[in-house]
């Protein structure tokens, strides 16, 4: 297990490096120069070449991502361009906010998903099933700022259940998870609908299955043939939205954390781009394709625990 | 059956436990003032650098200048005596001696206020490596300490007004020697000021705190902390504010936001100066602008009175000339060109565009922005002059309009409240983009460099008056520029928070926390 771990790891590092030169690439391509967004639009020509060189942009572009690479590599990401804070202090202070979101929204989306398709499946075509069908249709079909603002507007200024500011004490548990639920709730009705919809088809498939037959036909409990053999055999597909699922949480994280106010890294990386903060967004890139390999790991690992055959081949 | 039914009601008071059981948000803040700003984060705090709203909003609570407007307002004849208690100038006017305060606490114990923290800050200023300002001192000729609470400032020529170059606004500001030394660049997020408030701490993305000064000069702060929240969703914002959760939010100037906000019970909405002006600059070196007649058709071709009505009256005036209302050397005398659909399609004609033009034009993707553009260009479509709208992100907008990629360029600003840095950064040859001394004339037009010069280096205020109107009928009648109209600030509160002050203007794009600013 050590060994795959380790593997994988080794295996990602290609990856990163190749992300890191891309990224490297892309925000230079991109138009739009970071000392005219620092200096402002009075700034002269001469100011904004006096803090290109002070940014060593003006360095050739090899020099500039052989220096990049080699302290990436050390695990150095420098200073924002724009604010001078340390990047990876500025992004340590919010990734508990990022994950603390991208988790509790996951296990929103299992928790409400995982059951509300299990139930739907087995009432196939019955009112429950075309309940839970049409509510997973409208759980796709709102973007985030909408559902998002719906929740604000009942949860905060109508019943005063919740605040619209939800950034928390990090220290203050009961605070953080206070201010965790709409916004987890928001991001993770999106995921719901989906493993609702993904658990609905796979239980479907597994409880039509020989197996299940069989079981009912030796007289195993209706309750132990849903949850051992049929839940069981159908989550590998389960897993998989999952996993694939966290990857676009971190992602769609952003749109959460504007309309709740909340900070994290989504908030950063748009900040960032529109600051053409180049160091930043490198730096932020990194992590991001970490956490990809970090979750797709694990979700590996959990295919081998679900499903024996994959771990023996 | 009955496990799955089980499963799903334990998740359901599962969350209601934890709703239940978690404190609310305190609604008690003491004298703590919230305030909600539309932005992602601050930028560099040190006040040189503050070129940004949001940055110059704060860097005015926690800096103070030599001088400074009156609190409210941004009239320069109502500068008054700030860091410095008096000071004189020598008949020319080249020669000026400031006397500072004495016993000015620096915040954090870093010492007390000295002619060399002035002399240093304002060397910095005027540095481009150190400061976005430096064009400003560019007539600066020496900074010295006379004694430890004397600065004498030499000139090499008179500028317009020297007291608005060392107001608390962009260069003016005062940083201490000795903690700019010793933090070097991280000076910009850990900024040592003497203003009523002090930086405690930023939250990346979430919220600048600061604290009383409790050695302010003037007095200790009525309030104990400001919480300068950043909340960059303007729904989201209005939520909060709706919700208790802010006592001063950031407005849009828009007329049904503040039709709406002025319905929500115990706010008042203030609306205050400078007010950002609005111009279409016309590249008169490119065609089609290179053609006067097609410049003056596009000029025939605004309805200002339309926009006006569209952004909201309460918000909005109509613009009456190249420099903005209320600006010392601001004139009205060389009347605008009115709205004449028929008259821009006869112009059009004689200009060899019979069947009407398209021009292709590069414009930001802000919304405020890209709304009033989508007005303009329907306007101008009425007169047959079709605008080809290439919407970019906002940083390559302001790339590509330097480049003079775009023939027409929708921009709005506001400046110190004197008439020379509109005129010298928009419409004077050194300012033309493209050239090494480049600010944002994106017209290109030159022709009242003599005129603009003149009224800079000159004693006389009536002189400098004629000049600066003078050049306000030459670049009118060039139609270097077509002015659309002015926006103003628009800020909410809660009626019980007390400025100390009549918020009428503030150069800081936002409301001055004083040391007597209260919530009562």
């Amino acid at each position: 297990m050590i060994g795959f771990i380790l593997r994988r790891l080794l295996a990602a590092i290609p990856t990163l490096i190749a992300v890191l030169t891309l990224v490297f690439v892309i925000v230079r391509i991109v138009p739009g120069d970071p000392a005219l967004v620092i200096l402002g639009d009075q700034a002269t020509p001469e100011a904004i070449a006096a803090l290109r060189t002070r940014l060593g942009l003006d360095a050739p572009l090899w020099s500039q991502y052989l220096s990049f690479i080699g302290n990436a590599l050390m695990g150095d990401f420098g200073n924002s361009m724009v604010t001078n804070r340390p990047i990876m202090a500025e992004v340590a202070s919010v990734l508990p906010h990022t994950i603390d979101l991208t988790v509790a929204a996951m296990i929103f989306g299992i928790i409400v998903g995982v059951p509300v398709g299990i139930w739907a499946a087995l009432h196939r075509n019955g009112i429950i099933d075309v309940g839970a069908r049409i509510l997973s249709l409208i759980g796709l079909s709102f973007p985030v700022f909408v559902s998002g603002i719906f929740l604000l507007l009942a949860f905060a200024l109508h019943w005063r259940i919740f605040p619209v500011i939800g950034s928390a004490n990090l220290e203050d548990y009961g605070d953080r998870l206070h201010k965790l639920i709409l916004p987890a709730i928001t991001l993770g009705l999106v995921m719901a609908a989906y493993i609702t919809r993904v658990t609905r088809s796979a239980m479907l498939q597994s409880l039509g299955e020989d197996y299940i037959r069989t079981a009912r036909a030796k007289g195993v409990p209706w309750r132990r043939v849903v949850w051992v053999h049929g839940l069981r055999n159908a989550s590998i597909p389960i897993v998989t939205v999952v996993g694939l699922y966290v990857g676009i949480l971190l992602g769609n994280s952003v749109l959460t954390e504007i309309v709740f106010n909340r900070p994290g890294l989504g908030k950063i990386i748009v900040g960032a781009l529109n600051q053409r903060d180049y160091t930043m967004l490198q730096g932020l890139m990194v992590i991001y394709c970490f956490l990809i390999v970090v979750v797709n790991l694990v979700t590996d690992l959990l295919y081998g625990i679900l499903d024996p055959r994959v771990k023996q081949a | 059956m009955r496990g799955l039914k089980a499963a799903l009601l334990g998740s359901v008071m599962a969350l209601a436990a934890v709703i239940g059981t978690v404190p609310k948000e305190a609604q008690a803040q003491g004298q703590t003032l919230r305030v909600g700003m539309a932005a992602q984060d601050v930028g560099r705090l040190d006040p040189h650098f503050a070129v940004s709203t949001i940055d110059r909003v704060v860097v005015a609570w926690m800096f103070n200048g030599l001088v400074r407007f009156k609190p409210g307002s941004i009239d320069p004849s109502e500068i008054e005596p700030d860091l410095a208690e008096r000071w004189e100038s020598s008949a020319d006017g080249k020669t000026w001696t400031f006397h500072l305060r004495r016993g000015v606490q620096f915040h954090g114990g870093f010492g007390e206020l000295t002619a060399e923290d002035v002399v240093f800050s304002l060397r910095k200023s005027g540095t481009a490596a150190s400061s976005a300002f430096a064009a400003d001192f560019r007539a600066f000729e020496n900074i010295e300490a006379v004694d430890s609470h004397t600065v004498r400032i030499t000139l090499r020529e008179n500028v317009p007004s020297l007291l608005g170059i060392l107001t608390n606004y962009s260069g003016g500001y005062i940083v201490s020697r000795r903690a700019v030394q010793e933090r070097g660049d991280a000076f910009a997020r850990n900024p040592i000021g003497t203003g009523p408030f002090a930086l405690d701490r930023v939250t990346p993305n979430q919220s600048a705190e600061l604290v009383a000064h409790a050695q302010y000069f003037r007095g200790a702060p009525q309030l104990a902390r400001i919480s300068y929240r950043f909340i960059p969703s303007d729904a989201s914002r209005d939520l909060a504010y709706q919700n208790r959760e802010l006592d001063v939010n950031y407005g849009r100037a828009d007329q049904t936001w503040l039709n709406r906000t002025r319905q929500i019970p115990n706010t008042v909405v203030d609306v205050f100066e400078p007010g950002e002006l609005a111009i279409l600059n016309l590249n008169t070196r490119q065609p089609p602008f290179n053609d006067i007649r097609v410049r003056r058709a596009l000029a025939h071709a605004v309805n200002r009175p339309e926009l006006v009505r569209f952004r909201g009256q309460d918000v909005t005036r109509e613009a009456q000339s190249l420099v903005p209302r209320g600006y010392l050397g601001f004139s009205n005398a060389t009347p605008l060109l009115p709205f004449d659909s028929n008259r821009a399609r006869a112009l059009l004609a004689e200009a060899g565009h019979p069947n009407g033009l398209t021009i292709r034009v590069i414009h930001t993707q802000l919304p405020e922005m890209l709304t009033m553009m989508q007005v303009v260009q329907q306007q101008l479509r009425r007169s047959g002059i079709t605008l080809d709208l290439q919407v970019v992100e906002h940083a390559t907008w302001h790339q590509q309009i330097r480049q003079d990629l775009s023939p027409l360029v929708y921009y709005s600003a506001a400046r110190f409240p004197v008439a020379d840095i509109y005129l010298t950064q928009f419409y004077h040859g050194r300012s033309r983009v493209q050239t090494p001394t480049a600010v944002t004339n994106f017209s290109h037009c030159d022709q009242a460099d003599s005129q603009i010069d003149a009224a800079r280096v000159s004693t006389n205020l009536e002189e400098q008056r004629r000049l600066w109107a003078e050049a306000q009928k030459i670049l009118i009648e060039n139609v270097c520029g077509v002015p659309l109209l002015e926006t103003l600030l628009v800020f909410a509160r809660r009626d019980n928070v007390d400025y100390g002050y009549e918020l009428k203007g503030s150069m800081s794009l936002g409301p001055l926390i004083t040391e007597a600013t209260r919530i009562r």
